[in-house]
């Protein structure tokens, strides 16, 4: 079975800044992907071309089989492209079960059918008690748990977490964890950027680390954390020849 | 928890049939003229202020040049109807219509500015409507349109002997409005609009095309403010670019959504029934010599709901049920 998703040999510049330079990255079908590397390494732009906020300066991505290289980000989502972002962007007028009808209205189009399914979500995101809350009443763990709920709504098969651990307390973060497997076995393809790495290592399948926009190692958690490379990429080269 | 939801939908609804059933029988206890002209005057500007509210309100895209398609409406119905004998019925429909595609075809560029950039081109876009009219021989120019007399009949919606079938369009119309927004609001497109306006970018990542949004929210509701129009124009009996396509048109649109909550179901309502006849009685009381008068006191108005409940006065209200909710 081909890749679900696929960038192939993708290049964004802003001006004279190279943010991704000949990125190629594929994701299987149910895996758990992490994206990592040092601040500046351009995770946050490759996030963003394939969710389709901007097209990429050179390239193409392949989503389920298809070139959506041009497509735009609610066309994306309609695909099965789900995002959350790394700064949260809750409808802040709007209640917690409203802001994830949005997403549920994707692919219900009767209201009844919408609400259900949201209602769904939230009790599969523990939300559910903070249905009737207003977005802006939230704590912090809980809107990054709302953009998870409010993305799940849309049904995607990716699902892209942009640092959705980060910031969090250790238990908040367990029960993120927690969530982002049950993600993974209701049989939702996982692509996440996260900084913490003795949270992330544990959790994926696979992990890709780019550094200075380009791939510099993919392989297995327990291997990539072992490459000197990726050593050398954090904590500079006289920790490399340590290691 | 739906339950409660469905519940207070069909309270809404019922309140407004109440309303509109009182409001329908006003008319048997209020006999004077000059009070009618206030209560058909507030109707009115409850059903624009409604609609302008679908755009404005709802989908966050702050428009001050609805006086556009308000004059579009009064135009379009006077001049198919002295030019070309077309009955004013059909005139408002297409005076709807022509105002919703100008709507689309302004949004087609107007929609890519945010926030202030867009409100200054709404204005200045009515302004060049409002000069263009001055100056359209053919559509009168600055004389206006007077529209010629033919008799009291519904079938020509002319009435001279009694403001009363005015004043049951009117309802009718803020009948419309309400009821329109009140199926909008658990409609896709309601819950779309709400996304766009807190946070297009999150929208878009949940497959909300925000442009096609905006373009249709700036139909519908061109499309009722136009219908507002050919009304007063009806009503008026004689039209000049200034007395329906002036800037105070747009105004007095936004004034009343914003002093009762702008955003919600009930605002406009609340806040039209408050402020115009306000406006119309210091008008009065003043005479002549104190045109503006009324502006100074929107102007207060204004500045005491943004300092005291910069969500309106629908938030009196709402506040009271969620402290009742949370204990």
């Amino acid at each position: 079975m081909t890749a679900l998703l696929e960038t192939r040999g993708v290049w964004q510049r802003f001006g004279g800044l190279v943010a991704n330079s000949d990125v190629s990255i594929s994701v299987g079908r149910g895996e758990i992907v992490g994206l990592i590397g040092p601040n500046g390494a351009g995770k946050s732009t490759l996030f963003n071309l394939i969710a389709g906020v901007l097209p990429p300066t050179q390239g193409s991505i392949w989503f389920d089989g298809e070139d959506v290289t041009n497509l735009p980000a609610a066309v994306r989502c309609q695909r099965g492209v789900g995002r959350t972002f790394q700064v949260v962007k809750s409808f802040e007028t709007m209640t917690v079960i409203d802001n994830v009808i949005v997403g549920a209205l994707v692919r219900n189009t009767v209201m009844r059918e919408a609400r259900r399914k949201a209602h769904e979500v939230l009790e599969f995101t523990g939300l559910a008690a903070r249905a009737d809350v207003l977005a802006s009443d939230l704590v912090p763990a809980e809107k990054r748990r709302l953009e998870v709920a409010r993305a799940l709504a849309t049904e995607p098969k990716l699902l892209l977490l942009d640092e959705v651990l980060t910031g969090l307390t250790p238990t908040e973060a367990q029960t993120g964890v927690a969530l982002v497997r049950k993600v993974r076995d209701a049989g939702i393809t996982v692509l996440m950027v996260e900084h913490v790495m003795e949270i992330v290592m544990p959790l994926v399948d696979r992990a890709i680390v780019l550094d200075l926009g380009k791939v510099l190692v993919e392989g297995k958690p327990a291997d990539v954390v072992r490459d000197p490379k990726v050593i050398k990429a954090y904590l500079g080269d006289r920790h490399a020849v340590g290691a | 928890m739906d339950q409660a939801f469905a519940a207070r939908r069909r309270r809404d609804l019922i309140i407004a049939a109440v309303l509109a059933g009182l409001a329908a029988l006003a008319p048997l206890v209020i006999k004077d003229v000059y009070v009618q002209n206030i209560l058909i005057l507030t109707l009115m500007y409850a059903a624009l202020s409604q609609s302008w509210n679908i755009l404005s309100g709802y989908c966050g895209q702050i428009s001050l040049g609805h006086a556009l398609y308000f004059g579009i409406g009064a135009y379009t119905t006077e001049l198919l109807f002295t030019k070309f004998g077309v009955l004013p019925w059909f005139g408002m429909l297409a005076g709807g219509v022509i105002a919703a595609i100008i709507a689309m075809g302004l949004g087609y560029p107007f929609f890519r500015l945010r926030g202030h950039y867009f409100v200054i081109a709404t204005i200045v876009i009515a302004e060049i409507g409002l000069l263009l009219f001055q100056n359209w021989e053919w559509a009168g120019a600055a004389m206006g349109i007077t529209v010629p007399v033919r008799g009291d009949s519904w079938l020509k919606f002319q009435f001279m002997r009694s403001k009363l079938p005015y004043f049951y369009f009117a309802l009718v119309l803020c009948c419309l409005a309400w009821f329109v927004t009140w199926w909008l609001e658990d409609s896709k497109w309601g819950f779309w609009w709400r996304a766009v306006k807190d946070n297009p970018e999150a929208a878009e990542s949940l497959g909300v095309v925000v442009f096609n949004s905006k373009m249709g929210a700036a139909a519908v509701s061109a499309f009722l403010v136009a219908i507002g129009g050919a009304f007063y124009a009806q009503f008026l009996a004689y039209i000049d670019p200034e007395s329906v396509m002036g800037f105070q048109f747009s105004l007095l649109m936004a004034l009343p959504a914003v002093l009762g909550g702008i955003g919600t179901l009930w605002g406009p309502v609340l806040g039209a029934a408050i402020l115009i006849p306000m406006t119309e009685l210091t008008r009065s009381y003043i005479g002549g010599s104190g045109r503006g008068v009324d502006l100074i006191v929107y102007g207060a108005l204004i500045v005491a709901i943004s300092l005291a409940l910069p969500r309106g006065l629908v938030s009196l209200f709402s506040r009271s049920k969620a402290k009742g909710a949370t204990r």
